[in-house]
């Protein structure tokens, strides 16, 4: 107990000094503030469902094509606060393009990656990230924000990836078919609707949805606390 | 930068049939203001008697529908749309339950009715479901409640006076008194409570006089001992097929805890008096009507042939018809009657009828609404004749049963008796300058129709009526405000009264806020298209040609229109047998279960069709 306050204070201390170094802007903004209590109810707790198309795994290697987010409100999707944001990046789509839909044309179209991220930290701020795998998220908005605000962006996350392993494992053993836990087929085994589109947006949607079933199976409709998900 | 299109929102609700015929730009701005919620299975998502302020559309998953009985309504999945019954806190009255696990898009009410407001049809299909209960409701009538063709009445709702009776021991002279004083053809003859006989006229003449007996004899002597009786359930047509086999001209109806109590006599005359009762012999007689005193004489007539027609399979807006046709006929013949009184009239003019008369929608005791509009051609001296005509005929009204407007909207009041240019004036200030206050009093003259004189002055004034109501922007809103003002008592279906102080105190007013919404509603509709129609029914028909109403929701409010003023009609002929005025002041037990359900039903209907009508007509920017 005293062990883990004293990890939290000294996280705190360390973001408070990134804030004082971040440019005055929404990620200063997001540094200063602190995210959602580990206490929060889930019927409380203020996520931000997001997704990022990328070139490819790698947060230092690869770039950030498009963001698309939404806001979940306790239990409930606010598609008033969807959005969907491309990078104008100076990088050639090529392959990828027939897997994001996202031509070089809509490229060029799009905005820069520091307003990007500036976007993605006001959207953030009081919330936590929801992802299907999110490291992938948490890993590239921060070496992002490492690279064009010369900070690190530390992110409080709920992976949606990790709640579906453990709502598959609750009721079907220990071992997990192939692909199990990918977000279209997650959504199927809860019975949510097949998404055709693969588009940043889309899958922040999907992924918000699955979060709100996934919370529901979880917690029987009994109080569970974001700590809870995150275990 | 531009909101992000929600595409898996967007896309699913265009395929859904409410939303597939709104624009897509439209979808994009509506799928922005949903929330998506999720529902595992048996979660209750609405429960009877509880509002809510939003709709709720399947994205996926399965809801069940039941109402407040239990009984299933609906069962959908994906697509299925519901929670419009219980907007604006009103109670619901279904159940809603998941019966998979759902997830649920969700509109704000506000947003519905903005929706609704720019695409009709989307309110239309919301309200379908309830519409559909109401027409069936509509359509079941002339077998529950309508059977009674004229000759399927009830004899006791034949017999209209208290039986006249004597004693077997009383004189045959003492009988013929009686009967010459009562002025009936016949008597019954009783023991305490029971019927023992009946003495009719015939027998005073073939059993008494041609027989040569004295005028002492007893009754129990000459008269026809134990009579065949009919019961006071029996129907007229069995009545004329006993007496037209028997031969006999009199008919005792008798009933009462031992089934012998006198209850009355019909005889021949009373059978005959039901085809008399045809309105159109009525409004033939009044035609012909020489006096006034001949004249109330006939209208007297009128609640009796109300009562027999809402008896008889008439619709109520088919009653309406008929008794605007017979207050048509009686202020035309006053005026006739008037003009003989006074002489040709010095110019020409129009007797104009306002209101619920010149909708043709009259009902059994409805003020007179009337006016005169005079030819710009009138000088001063003409006046005085157009002020006797005007009261020859108003007072002739009162006497014939049409009591003064408490308003004071009368052709006997100068301001309403004017020439034809200061009418247009008046109707431009209406229109141009419109004054809240002086809107909700005038509503009623946009309601006009000559009845006598000549029609072309009327056709101007209606003429420019329709040019320049429909640019009145302020003065159609503060009509659409007025026309929403009164909102439908559907509080009164959760245990609440509406009328809480007063005459008419714990009951349910079904003019205000009930058929006469409709009223309002149309008018709106019919002034913002510069519709000429009158009747409600044909400017909401006119209407849906105009594409200010789709043909669902005036088929919706036409079906609630005629089942509020069918309710009216039922309670009113009851009064009119009790021999009190007709009024609009429902109390709760009279109404049955099935006349509660639909009533609740048709409310709503009018409920919805005031807030779509508001947002069109929206205020905010207006006063």
């Amino acid at each position: 107990m005293i062990l883990s306050r004293f990890r939290v204070d000294r996280r705190r201390a360390r973001q408070a000094r990134w804030a004082e170094q971040a440019p005055p802007g929404p990620v200063r903004d997001y540094l200063a503030s602190a995210p959602p209590g580990p206490r929060t109810d889930v019927s409380d707790l203020p996520l931000l469902a997001l997704d990022l198309e990328t070139t490819g795994l790698d947060p230092r290697a690869d770039h950030i094509l498009s963001v698309g987010f939404v806001p979940v409100d306790g239990l409930q999707i606010n598609l008033a606060g969807a959005e969907q944001l491309i990078c104008r990046a100076d990088v050639e789509v090529g392959q990828s393009a027939t897997i994001h839909g996202i031509t070089d044309d809509a490229l060029a179209g799009g905005i820069a990656l520091r307003d990007l991220l500036e976007r993605v930290a006001a959207a953030l701020t009081g919330r936590v990230l929801l992802a299907h795998h999110a490291v992938i998220e948490t890993g590239f908005l921060s070496a992002a924000c490492e690279r064009e605000l010369g900070v690190p962006l530390p992110i409080t996350a709920v992976d949606t990836m990790e709640l579906q392993s453990r709502v598959l494992r609750s009721h079907a053993g220990e071992d997990l078919p192939p692909g199990a836990l990918r977000l279209g087929t997650a959504r199927a085994n809860l019975g949510l609707p097949r998404y055709a589109a693969h588009e940043a947006l889309t899958d922040a949607l999907a992924c918000a949805e699955l979060y709100l079933v996934q919370v529901d199976r979880l917690s029987g409709g009994r109080p569970m606390t974001l700590k809870a998900l995150q275990r | 930068m531009a909101d992000a299109e929600i595409p898996e929102v967007t896309d699913f609700l265009a395929e859904q049939a409410p939303f597939a015929a709104v624009p897509r730009s439209d979808l994009e701005r509506l799928a922005r203001r949903m929330t998506v919620r999720y529902a595992r299975r048996g979660t209750l998502l609405m429960s009877v008697g509880r509002g809510n302020d939003e709709v709720f559309v399947v994205r996926s998953g399965a809801v069940q529908i039941t109402d407040d009985s239990g009984t299933l309504v609906d069962r959908g999945g994906e697509g299925t749309a519901f929670g419009t019954t219980a907007l604006g806190g009103q109670p619901s009255r279904f159940e809603v339950e998941a019966i998979e696990d759902t997830l649920l898009l969700v509109l704000p009410s506000a947003a519905f009715h903005e929706l609704a407001a720019a695409h009709p049809v989307v309110g239309d299909f919301f309200s379908q479901q309830r519409a559909t209960r109401l027409r069936h409701a509509l359509q079941s009538m002339p077998h529950a409640q309508r059977r009674t063709a004229v000759l399927q009445t009830r004899l006791r709702d034949l017999v209209r006076r208290e039986p006249i009776t004597t004693t077997g021991d009383a004189t045959v002279r003492e009988a013929a008194q009686l009967m010459a004083r009562e002025q009936v053809s016949s008597l019954l003859v009783v023991d305490g409570d029971r019927l023992t006989g009946i003495v009719t006229d015939r027998d005073l003449r073939t059993r008494v006089l041609a027989a040569g007996l004295d005028s002492s004899t007893p009754v129990s002597a000459m008269m026809t001992a134990d009579p065949v009786t009919a019961g006071p359930d029996d129907i007229a047509m069995e009545l004329i097929l006993e007496m037209t086999s028997r031969n006999i001209h009199h008919m005792p109806v008798v009933g009462g805890a031992g089934g012998h109590a006198p209850l009355g006599m019909l005889t021949s005359t009373d059978l005959m008096r039901l085809e008399r009762a045809n309105p159109i012999h009525l409004v033939g007689d009044i035609a012909k009507a020489d006096d006034l005193e001949a004249l109330v004489a006939l209208s007297q007539r009128l609640p009796r042939i109300i009562d027999q027609l809402v008896h008889e399979d008439a619709t109520a807006d088919g009653i309406g018809r008929i008794v605007t046709a017979v207050g048509d006929a009686v202020e035309q013949r006053l005026i006739h009657l008037a003009e003989r009184e006074l002489g040709p009239s010095p110019t020409a003019y129009a007797w104009v009828v306002l209101g619920s008369q010149a909708r043709l929608e009259q009902g059994p005791g409805s003020d007179q609404d009337n006016a005169l509009v005079i030819s710009d051609d009138a000088t001063p001296a003409d006046a005085p004749w157009f002020e006797a005509l005007a009261r020859f005929v108003v007072d002739g009204l009162v006497a014939c049963g049409y009591p003064r407007c408490p308003g004071d909207v009368m052709a006997t009041n100068p301001q309403w008796r004017r020439p034809l240019r200061e009418w247009k004036r008046t109707f431009a200030q209406w229109i141009d300058e419109p004054v809240p206050d002086a809107i909700l009093r005038s509503a009623i003259f946009f309601d006009l129709r000559a009845v006598h004189g000549d029609e072309g002055l009327v056709e101007e004034l209606q003429a420019q009526i329709r040019r320049s109501a429909p640019t009145g922007t302020r003065f159609l809103a503060h009509l659409a405000r007025n026309a929403a003002a009164n909102e439908p008592p559907l509080g009164f279906f959760r245990g609440f009264v509406l009328e809480r102080e007063g005459a008419h105190k714990d009951t349910l007013d079904l003019k205000r806020g009930g058929f006469h919404a409709v009223v309002e509603v149309a008018r709106v509709h019919a002034l913002s298209r510069g519709l000429p129609q009158v009747s409600t029914s044909s400017r909401m028909a006119a209407a849906v040609g105009a594409g200010g109403l789709s043909e669902e929701t005036a088929a919706d409010l036409h079906d609630a229109f005629e089942f509020i003023r069918y309710v009216r009609l039922l309670h009113q002929a009851k009064q009119i047998r009790a021999a009190m005025p007709p009024d609009n002041f429902v109390a709760p037990s009279e109404l049955s279960s099935f006349e509660k359900r639909h009533l609740r039903d048709a409310f709503h209907v009018v409920r919805s069709a005031q807030q779509t009508l508001l947002h069109s007509h929206p205020l905010g920017h207006v006063t």
